[in-house]
């Protein structure tokens, strides 16, 4: 049997105001352009100022969100990196694909190219903190970070030493990507406001959005905010196949639904991928409050990360935030999260985190 | 104790032909499969040999019986998917499946090989019909989901991504996912089709080499690229023995760690690679001396062959068994290079063989061991360590032994 892990720290670049602040989400960021970039950090406290000068900035948003969740954790050496990403350093890749094609093959800069490959952050934070333990990066779209997750549960259950993996997510959105998905309807039509984004639920397409989230990944239950209990990734789903995953999920945890405070949707304003929240707004009681985070971060493979930070600063504050309620419940505490995500690839996951008591 | 591991089927296709057999006969022959590129469209293609598989998409398309011309799959799929046509041969597919089975692939660039030839037309106003096929193409993943579709299968899925050592930690997660019991068998591997991205990538790096490639020889200057696909499919030893399958080897040890050194360059005392190979030996509780080949990662390139000449000379400390580099034969196939190499140490055991290193002549300064340059037949080998290291630091040590 496996046995759950906790997670000790977390930290999040994100279109919301969630890093190094004070104030979460205030004020509430959106875009009408059907585009939500990350708010850009002072990313020089994290990375060595020589190398941070030929960076992208894909590789300063990842790296800087894994060394200040480092910094909260109070670890210096994790025993270990892995990452999940489903675009890699888009901007990279494009830069270096876009100087090959003009410039006829001649002539073309390095670094885009290494900078372009999937796990060169996860080398970079490797390098940082002198880590030579386990390294992975997992390429597998909407599963990308529950897949980097899922590694970190196996290495705990290996092992009786007490042990922390760094574990986390990095995608980003570019306009040349937003354009080229555009073509095969990603996004909604016309462009909502990203707050009037569960307006258009009739509709297919959702908003681009992007960011990276790292946690700290223990089997050291103590100092620990919370733990997940269960994850399950599903692939080409039905509706029906996640209601009965989440049903399986709360039986083998021994919780009622009306236990579960607070479920985060990852819903995305696209009436395709829609079928797997209507019951968990349906089915819930009064009890459980009921959240939605894409209209807050837009749609990107890995914005489980963000559902997890959302869940942290639950767990951490006691509170929700008013701008992801859709329904409010009326539980005391947030002890336990309900996250049910999907991507426009055919993916979904749900997550069981529970608080540390 | 953990239940052993063991390789019950493999697939392969490299610039050395489709299937194992004609892999291990040209290795056998000392027959190398670089060639100036006929089918990837670069300006380059009369200046660097390539290890290029000798089908083209439409050839590939019609061994598996799909539509040829733009049919939506990219090289680096029809490369996947005839590989594991040839692990799925003889494989009860049902009992696969309803047994619970995990797919896990590893890939670095995607479909860049179809999207860099479309790209102009994606970001053009009309983009053509043909094209969007394409456009959900790019990413890593996108392999490992049609392959599964292609055989109509619905397993556990995810894909890796670390450079050149991406299918050797395809075939560790695979091990790792049966030890715990998630899942009963998984086909573990990787896939690259050559692309004038990762030419150009490697090429802007200065470590292609115009000339054949020559491991662990002074006069190395770099690596050729090459394509390829390969998978095995991994079991527990009583799995295998219940539905009387041939064990074919036994996976017996494994490691993953980083240099944490630099972004691309090795470690150049070769720290990263001797602590790999030290941790794969411990975990298979081997000894240097049990091993009887290195199948090293070799790749040619000035750096490369300094640290894991190093890093083997201190390991194996005056007794280093025979050691090659493969990649002159196929070429650097990247995501694929671990797995073609973990299968060419499968066949070394089961064939009994050292495949030599080609184009040898110089002996490295750097270190006093030299590379096996002549085939050896009985060689009396019951333990295969395969290398791969990767950008990023990335490094993988599996070690294969003797069913």
């Amino acid at each position: 049997m496996i046995q759950p892990v906790y997670i000790s720290a977390a930290s999040a670049i994100s279109p919301q105001h969630s890093f190094g602040t004070d104030a979460p989400l205030q004020p509430v960021m959106s875009s009408d352009n059907g585009k939500l970039y990350v708010q850009d950090a002072d990313y020089s406290q994290f990375i060595n100022p020589v190398a941070i000068r030929r960076m992208s900035r894909m590789l300063k948003i990842g790296i800087s969100t894994g060394m200040d969740c480092l910094r909260q954790s109070g670890i210096e050496k994790p025993d270990g990196i892995i990452t999940g990403t489903g675009r890699g350093s888009m901007r990279d890749m494009e830069i270096f694909l876009g100087d090959m094609l003009r410039l006829k093959e001649e002539a073309l800069n390095p670094t885009y190219f290494i900078q372009s490959t999937y796990n060169s952050i996860n080398g970079w934070l490797a390098l940082q903190t002198k880590c030579t333990g386990y390294n992975q990066t997992y390429v597998h779209r909407g599963h990308s970070l529950e897949m980097a997750l899922l590694d970190a549960q196996l290495l705990l259950n290996e092992t009786t030493d007490k042990q922390h993996y760094l574990v986390g997510s990095f995608d980003e959105m570019t306009d040349e990507y937003f354009g080229v998905k555009s073509k095969i309807g990603y996004w909604k039509q016309p462009t909502p406001h990203s707050l009037h984004l569960y307006k258009h639920s009739d509709t297919p397409g959702s908003i681009g959005g992007e960011g990276s989230a790292f946690f700290m990944v223990t089997n050291e239950k103590e100092n620990a905010l919370f733990s997940i209990a269960a994850m399950q990734m599903l692939q080409d789903y039905t509706p029906a196949e996640v209601d009965a995953t989440i049903a399986r999920i709360l039986e083998e945890n021994k919780i009622l639904l009306r236990d579960v405070d607070v479920i985060l949707c990852g819903m995305s304003g696209d009436s395709r991928f829609d079928g797997i929240y209507k019951p968990l707004f349906n089915n819930t009681t009064v009890h459980t409050t009921v959240c939605a985070f894409k209209h807050l971060c837009g749609e990107y493979d890995t914005s489980t990360g963000f559902a997890m930070w959302l869940a942290t600063q639950a767990f951490k504050t006691q509170q929700v935030p008013e701008a992801i309620i859709q329904k409010k419940g009326i539980n005391p505490s947030v002890k336990t999260v309900l996250i049910v995500n999907h991507y426009i690839l055919n993916s979904a996951s749900v997550m069981l985190l529970r608080a540390n008591s | 104790m953990a239940e052993r591991i063991v390789v019950t089927s493999l697939g392969i296709l490299s610039a050395l032909g489709n299937g194992i057999a004609a892999n291990l006969q040209a290795l056998q022959q000392q027959r190398p499969g670089l060639r100036y590129p006929q089918l990837l469209q670069t300006i380059h293609a009369g200046e660097f040999l390539l290890g290029e598989v000798p089908y083209s998409n439409d050839e590939l398309s019609a061994m598996l019986g799909l539509p040829t011309g733009n049919n939506g799959y990219t090289r680096t799929t029809l490369l996947a998917m005839v590989a594991m046509q040839e692990v799925l041969k003889g494989i009860d597919k049902k009992e696969l499946q309803d047994e619970g089975f995990a797919f896990i692939n590893a890939n670095t660039v995607g479909g860049m090989c179809s999207v860099e030839d479309m790209y102009e037309d994606f970001l053009s106003d009309n983009t053509a019909e043909n094209a969007l096929k394409y456009i959900d193409t790019l990413d890593c993943a996108e392999s490992t989901q049609n392959v599964t579709k292609h055989f109509g299968l619905k397993p556990f899925t995810a894909t890796i991504s670390t450079a050149c050592s991406s299918s050797g930690n395809a075939i560790i997660l695979g091990a790792r996912l049966i030890q715990h019991g998630i899942i009963k068998r998984a086909i573990c591997g990787g896939c690259d089709a050559l692309s004038r991205f990762t030419l150009n990538g490697f090429h802007s790096l200065k470590n292609v080499d115009k000339q054949p490639a020559r491991p662990f020889d002074n006069t190395r200057f770099g690596l050729n690229l090459g394509e390829g696909a390969g998978y095995v499919l991994l079991e527990t030893e009583k799995s295998a023995k219940e539905r009387g399958a041939e064990i074919i080897a036994v996976l017996s040890g494994y490691a993953n760690t980083n240099d944490a050194y630099h972004p691309t360059a090795p470690n150049p005392n070769g720290d990263g690679a001797y602590n790999t190979m030290q941790l794969a030996l411990q975990k298979a509780q081997l000894q240097t001396t049990d091993i009887n080949y290195i199948n090293a990662h070799g790749t040619a390139t000035t750096a490369n062959d300094a640290a894991e000449g190093k890093a083997i000379e201190r390991l194996f400390n005056g007794h280093t068994p025979h050691f090659s580099s493969t990649k002159p034969y196929t070429g650097h196939t990247l995501a694929a290079a671990g797995v073609i190499e973990a299968i060419f140490s499968i066949g070394a055991l089961q064939q009994q063989m050292i495949w030599p290193s080609l184009n040898h002549t110089t002996q490295m300064e750097e270190v006093s061991i030299t590379p096996t340059t002549q085939l050896i037949e009985d060689a009396g080998i019951n333990h295969v360590l395969s290398n791969s290291f990767g950008f990023g630091g990335n490094n993988v040590s599996l070690i294969f032994s003797r069913a």
